[in-house]
């Protein structure tokens, strides 16, 4: 999969140095034709710096409180300010980002793996398996994506882990639905009927033979969904339903106190939901872009 | 088409069975229930024998299969029941906060619809200009920013630049049109943004995929004015998913709009789902998700029907 585009595009980067490595050539490649998904993949790896780094990077610590610099404005001491605490913002934006990608990558990464199995599982065996599952998928998918995520978060109770699993459970059929159309096409090649008549059990098939074969829909799927699991994780803990304080984490820091003195301190409000706006962005544009690079077929909306 | 019809309709029917079974057991997973919930946590010493009689009072000491018959020979005689925590007429309770809810739906999809329909076409018309860029970056913003972060921008924004906030309470358009589109319009606007970057981008796409078919090329050749070709050839096939995408986001706009509730401090039915759920108001729970399941099986049927009146192939497959 990932040696088409260098294969084909070679030639192009004839300007640069001839002895570049393949990985630089490639990412050369995809900046060079993907100007935006380039940019969004900047912003995600300003987020990856921001959650590795942040005891390093963040110039306070995010927990401390200070009641002597309570809402203070933007300054050279506290570059986005200080909240009703007197926290200072910058520093819980960076170590949000920790939080974000955590429950991001977590959320989509399990939701696209067990998503994954049950959409390969589902066409492999077809039938009235896949009837009734297909059924299943269409009323898990006739909630609301928040409505369901709220309901697990009602039954599991709050925290970053539950906060996760509930992200995961409703995108699960959406990634199976995908994954499904894909699979349904392996199942009809020969290699599948020959692992079958070599008598192979049906889990080895799925597990061997099909689901390495729709590793690309997978990868895509996951990219396209951090920027959504991000958006949810902010949504519920803007509720109060998702990470709980004092936990650095974007949503929560809009909750309550950015809203009751969003005039007295605008900054509480404006920087934080500036963080979610440009980490979603970035994953988005990043997503789409990856998509068009490694499978044109898939290139929708 | 009569035989489509009613195959779409009855294939239904499980599926909503299915959804009212998940949402009932679903209910009985979450620990504690609504008289542990309301009596213990007060502190107050309540004896077990008091904890039991209103359980049954509740009618929640009956088996598990009884409640569920029960629940469900009401709803065919279109009998809800009542709240458990309010103990008032659940079609009452979601009445009032059903006209909340779908009112900013309507104005979100109308909102949606009149600003994506032509930024879309307009985008795939001028492929790759800067008008394109714009329109992408337009709704690839909108997809980004959260809409409950919008609301309160927008909140802000009024508080700064005119010094005044939206009224607080709730009144139906028939008293004052005045009064409740300037509560409502504000929350349509937020969610409004969102849901017409979805829909503009499924405009492009879908528009640019149908410019490039063989009948624009013939409609263009044949020296039809552009406008023709445009509106009568290409947009009237590229609407289709279009009106899927403004279909299915209405159906999910009715329950799901509970987090910028929470910032317009609407009380509106996701602000009713969230408390019914915190409460373990069991019945109300059952009855506002089997609601929103309903509401967006029924708009897939009815965009099932629309394809099916379009497209002639799916009606006889």
């Amino acid at each position: 999969m990932g040696a088409t585009p260098q294969e084909t595009v070679l030639p192009r980067v004839g300007t640069a140095p001839r002895r570049l490595p393949r990985w630089l050539a490639a990412v050369i490649w995809f900046a060079r034709k993907k100007p935006l998904g380039t940019a969004g993949a900047v912003v995600v790896l300003l987020m990856g710096v921001g959650a590795v780094g942040a005891e390093v990077l963040a110039p306070y610590d995010p927990l401390a409180t200070n009641y002597a610099q309570m809402l203070r404005p933007p300054s050279v001491n506290h570059w986005l300010g200080t909240d009703t605490f007197g926290r200072d913002i910058l520093s819980r934006i960076i170590y949000g980002s920790r939080t974000a990608l955590l429950v991001g990558f977590g959320a989509s990464f399990l939701g696209a793996t067990v998503g994954g199995i049950i959409g390969v599982a589902s066409a492999y065996f077809g039938g009235r398996v896949d009837l009734v599952v297909q059924r299943l998928i269409d009323m898990v998918m006739s909630f609301p994506i928040i409505v369901l995520a709220l309901a697990v978060v009602a039954i599991l109770g709050s925290g970053i882990v539950n906060l996760t699993l509930a992200i995961a459970i409703p995108f699960m059929p959406r990634i199976a639905r995908v994954v499904r159309s894909s699979a349904l096409a392996i199942r009809e090649t020969p290699y599948i009927d020959a692992a079958r008549a070599m008598g192979f059990g049906h889990g080895r098939i799925i597990f061997r033979h099909m689901l390495p074969n729709v590793v690309a829909p997978f990868l895509i799927m996951i990219t396209a969904f951090v920027g959504q699991a991000i958006l949810l994780e902010a949504s519920l803990s803007f509720l109060g339903l998702g990470v709980v304080e004092p936990t650095p984490a974007w949503g929560l820091m809009l909750r309550g106190a950015a809203v009751e003195f969003a005039e007295r301190a605008p900054w509480m409000a404006i920087f934080p939901g500036l963080a979610i706006s440009a980490g979603v962005f970035g994953f988005n544009l990043f997503g789409d872009s990856l998509r068009d690079a490694l499978d044109p077929k898939l290139r929708t909306g | 088409m009569h035989r489509y019809i009613v195959k779409r309709f009855l294939l239904m029917i499980p599926t909503l069975l299915g959804v009212a079974v998940l949402v009932f057991l679903l209910m009985r997973v979450v620990p504690g229930d609504i008289v542990e919930l309301r009596y213990t946590l007060e502190g107050t010493g309540v004896s077990d024998e008091f904890l039991a009689k209103e359980r049954a009072r509740l009618g929640l000491d009956k088996p598990i299969v009884q409640q569920f018959v029960e629940w469900m020979w009401g709803i065919l005689r279109l009998d809800f029941g009542i709240s458990m925590w309010t103990e008032n007429p659940i079609t009452e309770e979601i009445a009032l906060r059903l006209h909340l809810s779908l009112q900013v739906a309507i104005m979100a999809t109308l909102f949606a619809t009149l600003l994506s329909v032509p930024l879309g076409v307009l985008a795939a018309l001028k492929q790759d200009t800067w008008v394109d860029y714009a329109v992408r970056v337009f709704s690839i913003a909108g997809l980004a920013m959260p809409s409950f972060w919008l609301g309160i921008l927008i909140i802000l924004g009024l508080l700064i630049g005119f010094r005044w906030l939206p009224p607080m309470f709730f009144t139906p358009i028939w008293v004052d049109p005045w009064a409740n589109l300037s509560q409502l319009i504000w929350p349509a606007l937020a969610v409004g943004y969102r849901y017409s970057a979805v829909a503009t981008r499924m405009t492009r796409s879908s528009m640019l995929e149908v410019l490039r078919e063989d009948y624009v090329r013939t409609a263009r050749a044949k020296g039809l004015w552009e406008q023709v070709v445009v509106v009568r050839h290409a947009m009237k096939n590229a609407m289709l998913p279009v009106i899927t995408v403004l279909g299915l986001e209405f159906a999910f706009l009715v329950g799901g709009l509970v987090v910028t509730e929470q910032v317009f401090n609407l009380n509106g039915l996701g602000m009713l789902f969230v408390e019914s759920i915190a409460r373990r108001d069991y019945t109300m729970t059952q009855a506002l998700v089997l609601l929103t399941g309903f509401t967006f099986i029924f708009v897939n049927f009815l965009v099932d029907l629309l394809y099916a009146w379009f497209d002639p192939r799916i009606r006889y497959g």
